[in-house]
């Protein structure tokens, strides 16, 4: 992923802004980080590498912005027992690498491909009150939408996304 | 009415012997049967490896070379189809000294090559080449990969039985499980699956067996996934469960030899519920299901939609879905599912087959996670001494119905009761 021509002040939005969904991400806010979210988002958690066609092979997640919004709203009953209490989270986001796609002005106009490494710990305060480490690589498609900076498509590529599993109710 | 609790209380010994025969008594089992270390060990002997289990479908390795690898019990097996077309179960374990001869979950090859001195197996199991050949003593054709004692298939689904005295396939399926099994592959317009979607897998931190149980659970639908129903409301599940007590009139049915299954479909209030189109949006495969089955036929099988059902003891007919429970220690269980895509559909019929798996199952679906947490507190409540379950629901109203089942309301513990008396059945051989 060529980081050529990314000038800092857009380096340093698209840093505000993964951590910002980071952050929500980790304390469970639901509906603040899926009004980060442009409205024909995809989020992609495959199984294994994201090398395959997510309609003919199974995903641990495969979201349009209808079923995440599900998703979030299954979250908000306060009944989803498997995220009920809310597992205490923090995510450490590294190695950001930018690349732009499709248009001269990237600030105005383009999308932007940012990918970075994330190490996630979970508290799976539910049932066993384990520590979870969770890691991996995200790829975020971002747009600017009124002026800010949203994202239209989020992968996330688990190290450990060719195995089974732990309950993953939280949004990775 | 009450029944008194009455019996033999399972006491741990000093030598921690414990008599499994008293931990299902009559409405009721002791949560050691989920903790016991020794129980654990004596389910592998008498149930994973003394019995048949499910292994996998043969459209999970259409080409020569396409590999699985699953386990029979703890035991690590691979099925794998050879250039003859002809599919093979045997351990993934060198005749030599024992490494696992492959370490992914699927792929093709033109042999199995074990990595520590290179003996070289073929798709058939035999040994066919050894580096350094003088040395060698022992006889290269008694050195092949070795089989589980039963490798039997029915309509594509493979079981095995490692003991190899564990009867038939047939007699273990029985009626009941037979019908089960051709009733998936009937949903087929050609009459055959298609399991070509892989597997997620979900870890849980929980006896195996409350998933064998969880998953054939009519009673706690609307209180544990309440917040699925609040989520999307208009599932088929409302008239078949949550509709109330009173009103629904989904079963239960155990069919015997552990087999157990929630009649949902009984309860739906139109065709193709299950598959949540309306029968213009399906009209070819309507029409091809109406051929190959003729009407009335066809058109039970678009009412009823796909079985939900265990074939005991670790495969889940779980609508349009395969399950496999993989027991991996008293308090570990892996839990995986597969879409059940089927032949002979438009890819966009086997796309929203995939897509309604990815919302349902998995660590990440909208019902899984809850059930693991579920279990999961189930295993932490029996800690170390265990403690009573109550199984009796629906003991006094459930009737004996075709062939002997027991059937029930869709919320009874007929299932529950039904795996439990195969389970202390089986427990019982030594």
């Amino acid at each position: 992923m060529s980081i050529i021509g990314v000038d800092r002040d857009l380096r340093a939005e698209v840093e505000q802004l993964l951590f910002l969904e980071a952050r929500l991400a980790d304390e469970s806010r639901y509906e603040d980080w899926l009004a980060l979210m442009t409205d024909d988002v995809q989020y992609w958690v495959p199984s294994g590498r994201a090398d395959y066609d997510p309609d003919t092979r199974i995903s641990f997640v495969n979201d349009n912005r209808s079923r995440l919004e599900t998703r979030v709203r299954q979250l908000l009953t306060g009944v989803r027992y498997a995220q009920s209490p809310p597992s205490p989270m923090r995510r450490v986001i590294s190695n950001l690498e930018i690349e732009s796609t499709g248009a001269d002005d990237m600030i105005t106009a383009g999308t932007i491909t940012a990918g970075s490494n994330f190490v996630l710990y979970e508290l799976s305060a539910q049932a066993t009150n384990e520590l979870r480490i969770w890691a991996g690589r995200a790829t975020h498609r971002i747009r600017r939408v009124d002026g800010e900076l949203r994202i239209a498509a989020k992968r996330v590529e688990l190290v450990n996304a060719s195995q089974p599993l732990p309950t993953l109710a939280f949004l990775l | 009415m009450t029944r008194p609790m009455t019996g033999t209380e399972p006491r741990r010994q000093i030598t921690n012997a414990l008599d499994i025969a008293d931990l299902v008594q009559p409405g009721r089992v002791n949560g050691l049967a989920y903790t016991d270390p020794a129980v654990f060990e004596a389910e592998l002997d008498r149930i994973f490896v003394g019995g048949w289990v499910f292994v996998g479908h043969e459209s999970e390795v259409p080409a020569a070379g396409d590999y699985v690898t699953r386990r029979l019990g703890l035991d690590p097996v691979i099925m794998v189809r050879d250039r003859g077309g002809e599919v093979h179960v045997m351990a993934n374990r060198c005749s030599h000294r024992g490494v696992t001869l492959c370490q992914h979950a699927s792929g093709n090859t033109g042999s199995f090559s074990c990595i520590f001195h290179g003996w070289t197996y073929g798709l058939d199991g035999r040994l066919r080449a050894v580096p350094q050949p003088g040395g060698m003593c022992s006889e290269r054709d008694a050195l092949g990969l070795h089989r589980p004692g039963q490798v039997e298939s029915y309509r594509g689904f493979v079981f095995a039985n490692a003991s190899g005295d564990a009867g038939s396939l047939d007699e273990h399926l029985g009626p009941g499980g037979i019908e089960l099994l051709d009733w998936a592959c009937d949903l087929s317009p050609v009459g055959e699956l298609q399991i070509s979607a892989g597997w997620l897998g979900q870890r849980v931190s929980s006896n195996w067996k409350m998933w064998a149980e969880s998953d054939l659970d009519g009673y706690h639908l609307g209180r544990l996934h309440a917040s699925l129903w609040r989520a999307v409301p208009g599932s088929q599940y409302e008239a078949a469960v949550l509709a109330g007590e009173d009103v629904v009139t989904a079963t239960t049915r155990d069919r015997g030899r552990g087999h157990v299954e929630l009649e949902f479909w009984r309860g739906y209030d139109r065709q193709l519920a299950w598959l949540g189109v309306e029968r213009g949006q399906v009209t070819d495969y309507c029409d091809a299901l109406i051929a190959r089955h003729g009407k009335d036929r066809a058109e039970e099988l678009l009412w009823r939609g796909p079985p939900h059902a265990l074939i005991f003891p670790n495969l889940f007919l779980g609508e349009m879905n395969l399950a496999i429970i993989d027991p991996l220690a008293p308090d570990l269980t892996v839990h995986r599912h597969t879409p059940l895509l089927l032949a002979g559909v438009a890819p966009e019929f086997n796309r929203r087959v995939l897509r309604q798996s990815e919302a349902a199952m998995g660590p990440a679906g909208f019902l899984l996670p809850d059930d693991a947490t579920a279990a999961e507190r189930m295993q932490i409540a029996f800690g170390h001494s265990g403690g009573w379950m109550d199984l009796s629901r629906g003991m006094e109203r459930e009737r004996v119905g075709a062939r002997g089942d027991r059937v029930g309301h869709v919320s009874d513990e007929v299932t529950t009761r039904g795996f439990w008396r195969h389970w202390a059945e089986r427990m019982a051989l030594k």
